[in-house]
């Protein structure tokens, strides 16, 4: 761990002076971030004027929809992964080899560019977050225990997230192309995650599902929990699922590591 | 002690092939086949401490594999291996920080950055101590004369400057054992001799083990007294250099130095004509036929001097590479 320690924040410094290099694309990146959540904000606003009665549709109104979504923007923005799409090009062009080489589990490598990503972004985002409250005037609930819990809540939505993206990009082991296996894990976040839409609204079978699955803790959860939608005894049961998915992402973790690396023929690396 | 051991250490590939084509396409969706290729069959060798060995093979001969295999990055299929008293695959925390790699073609620097910022990473990777650290560092970078590069993107570099400086990270936590796979592949004559010199003078002061691969004869000649010779996967020589072509080559050649002119001698039947000057000359023989093709010269030539010995390394190597370049990778 004292390697961890002392690689870490050298590997985020590198992290973010390569991303200082490509500020444009990273500014890109991150207002695709703001866009889409604010479009299905706007949709479901339309669809509540639209419906019977026009004042709520699952008991969510115009406010709380937009309260929803611009958590799930900052949700999402926390809890964001792309090592499915990178590790097959890691693999292919041999720069894992590299990162094989080195006393340090490549894994740290991703979690300080992950961390750059996240940091120096938000000097970008939180303008924009600030501007969509100001257009969209969203009706939150968020108390003092809100925003007490909300830290722990958002720290383990994003390890989840990042640890079971991670197992799913240690396939790249085997298989030579990953695009759709990462198309298919942003289409499953995307709709059982509650990013289309609150999960509470979703027909019963669609929410069965989602609650077998990992998704849910890392967006609708979190979102929810930092409205101030959900009971204090709901926030903690919340939690205990995340670490729960956690621990069972780091046997996973443990698991696939050791026969990614039994695997590996680093075939032109 | 042996500080590299190596006994009967192999490697098979399972790799899919098929036709080319439609048909063949469409075949490959139904039923994919695959073939096994050994490329590193039951090899042992051991390496003493501060060694510098020569790994040489034509393409596809199994040096990089067995090299690979040696630093951890792949796991063999069978045999065992002991590095440092590591078992390499094992991938321990401790093994790892006394090697190195430097691979002539994969890169450990990041291409957006200057240098600099990954050996700063480098050295906090390695835990070396920060004061440690910064002398090594200068010390490299002068030995490498790359101080004029490291402020430059790695992108931009020239290849034998960028190449001094995979050297350069891969050498900050004064590895032990050091494996390097091509490292003056493409740059220059002047910078090869750079690269050589430097291997040489790091392996003098830390009295590293190195192995060492490279398709270029002078890498060898210059640094390594041993070479292991590998090809299809198999060892086909140990030994020191100077004995290679004594033990590799299948010919002999003969030096000639007749008294007068032989105007219409045919010396094509004896053998293949390497040189031919004046009353000098260079034949090439198989050599089960060079004691008989002597024999006949001496008889049926004014022969004033005549020696028979084995070709030089660098031709014998040559034909080595040339046989595994017709072959292909």
């Amino acid at each position: 761990m004292r390697a961890v320690l002392r690689a870490l924040p050298a590997l985020f410094r590198l992290a973010l002076a390569e991303m200082f290099q490509y500020r444009g694309e990273m500014v890109l990146w991150a207002v695709w971030g703001v866009v889409y959540p604010s479009v299905a904000m706007a949709m479901w606003g339309v669809a509540v004027k639209g419906s019977p009665g026009g004042e709520a549709i699952g008991g969510y109104t115009p406010g709380d929809f937009a309260a929803y979504f611009w958590l799930t923007m900052v949700v999402g923005h926390a809890t964001t992964a792309w090592d499915i799409h990178e590790m097959s090009w890691l693999i292919r062009s041999g720069r894992m080899s590299a990162r094989l080489l080195r006393p340090l589990l490549p894994i740290w490598h991703s979690v300080a560019d992950n961390l750059a990503y996240k940091i120096l972004t938000l000097t970008i985002l939180v303008p924009l977050w600030l501007l969509v409250i100001v257009v969209a005037q969203p009706s939150f609930q968020t108390g003092r225990f809100e925003l007490l819990v909300g830290i722990p809540v958002l720290v383990l939505a994003a390890v989840l997230h990042y640890l079971w993206g991670y197992n799913l990009a240690l396939l790249a082991f085997w298989f030579t192309r990953m695009d759709a296996i990462g198309q298919f894990w942003f289409g499953a976040g995307l709709f059982l995650g509650g990013r289309l839409a609150p999960l509470t609204i979703m027909p019963e079978p669609v929410q069965r599902i989602a609650s077998a699955l990992p998704f849910k803790w890392v967006i609708w959860f979190p979102a929810e929990a930092l409205a101030g939608w959900l009971k204090p005894g709901a926030v903690y049961s919340g939690m205990v699922n995340q670490l729960i998915w956690i621990v069972l992402g780091l046997v996973v973790f443990h698991v696939m590591w050791r026969l990614s690396i039994r695997r590996y023929s680093a075939v032109g690396a | 002690m042996a500080q590299i051991e190596v006994d009967r250490l192999s490697k098979t590939y399972r790799v899919s092939e098929r036709e080319g084509g439609m048909l063949a396409a469409l075949r490959s969706v139904l039923r994919r086949e695959y073939r096994h290729v050994r490329a590193v069959d039951e090899v042992s060798f051991s390496i003493e401490a501060g060694e510098i060995v020569g790994f040489l093979g034509p393409n596809g001969a199994g040096k990089t594999t067995t090299l690979k295999m040696l630093s951890g990055l792949l796991y063999p299929t069978a045999g065992r291996a002991s590095v440092l008293g590591h078992t390499p695959w094992r991938r321990e925390s401790a093994y790892l920080r006394r090697i190195s790699m430097v691979m002539g073609q994969r890169s450990q620097l990041n291409w957006d950055l200057p240098p600099m910022d990954s050996f700063l990473v480098q050295l906090a990777v390695y835990q070396v101590d920060r004061a440690q650290g910064r002398r090594t560092l200068d010390e490299l970078v002068e030995m490498l004369d790359i101080g004029h590069v490291l402020k430059k993107q790695v992108r931009t570099l020239s290849l034998g400057e960028r190449m001094k400086c995979e050297i350069c990270v891969s050498l900050l936590h004064h590895p032990s054992v050091l494996f390097l796979d091509e490292p003056t592949l493409g740059v220059d004559l002047t910078m090869q001799d750079r690269i050589r010199r430097f291997v040489a003078d790091y392996n003098r002061r830390y009295e590293a083990t190195i192995i060492l691969t490279s398709h270029y004869m002078a890498d060898v000649t210059a640094l390594c007294e041993r070479i292991i010779v590998i090809d299809h996967g198999r060892i086909l020589f140990d030994g020191p250099l100077a004995r290679i072509s004594a033990r590799l080559a299948p010919f002999k050649v003969i030096r000639l130095d007749l008294d007068r002119d032989v105007d219409g001698y045919d010396f094509n039947r004896l053998g293949h004509v390497i040189d031919h000057a004046g009353r000098k000359l260079t034949l090439r023989v198989p050599k089960d036929q060079a004691t008989v093709t002597a024999g006949r010269l001496l008889s049926e030539l004014p022969v004033l001097d005549l020696t028979i010995e084995d070709p030089p390394v660098e031709e014998v190597i040559r034909q080595l590479f040339a046989r595994g370049a017709e072959a292909g990778p």
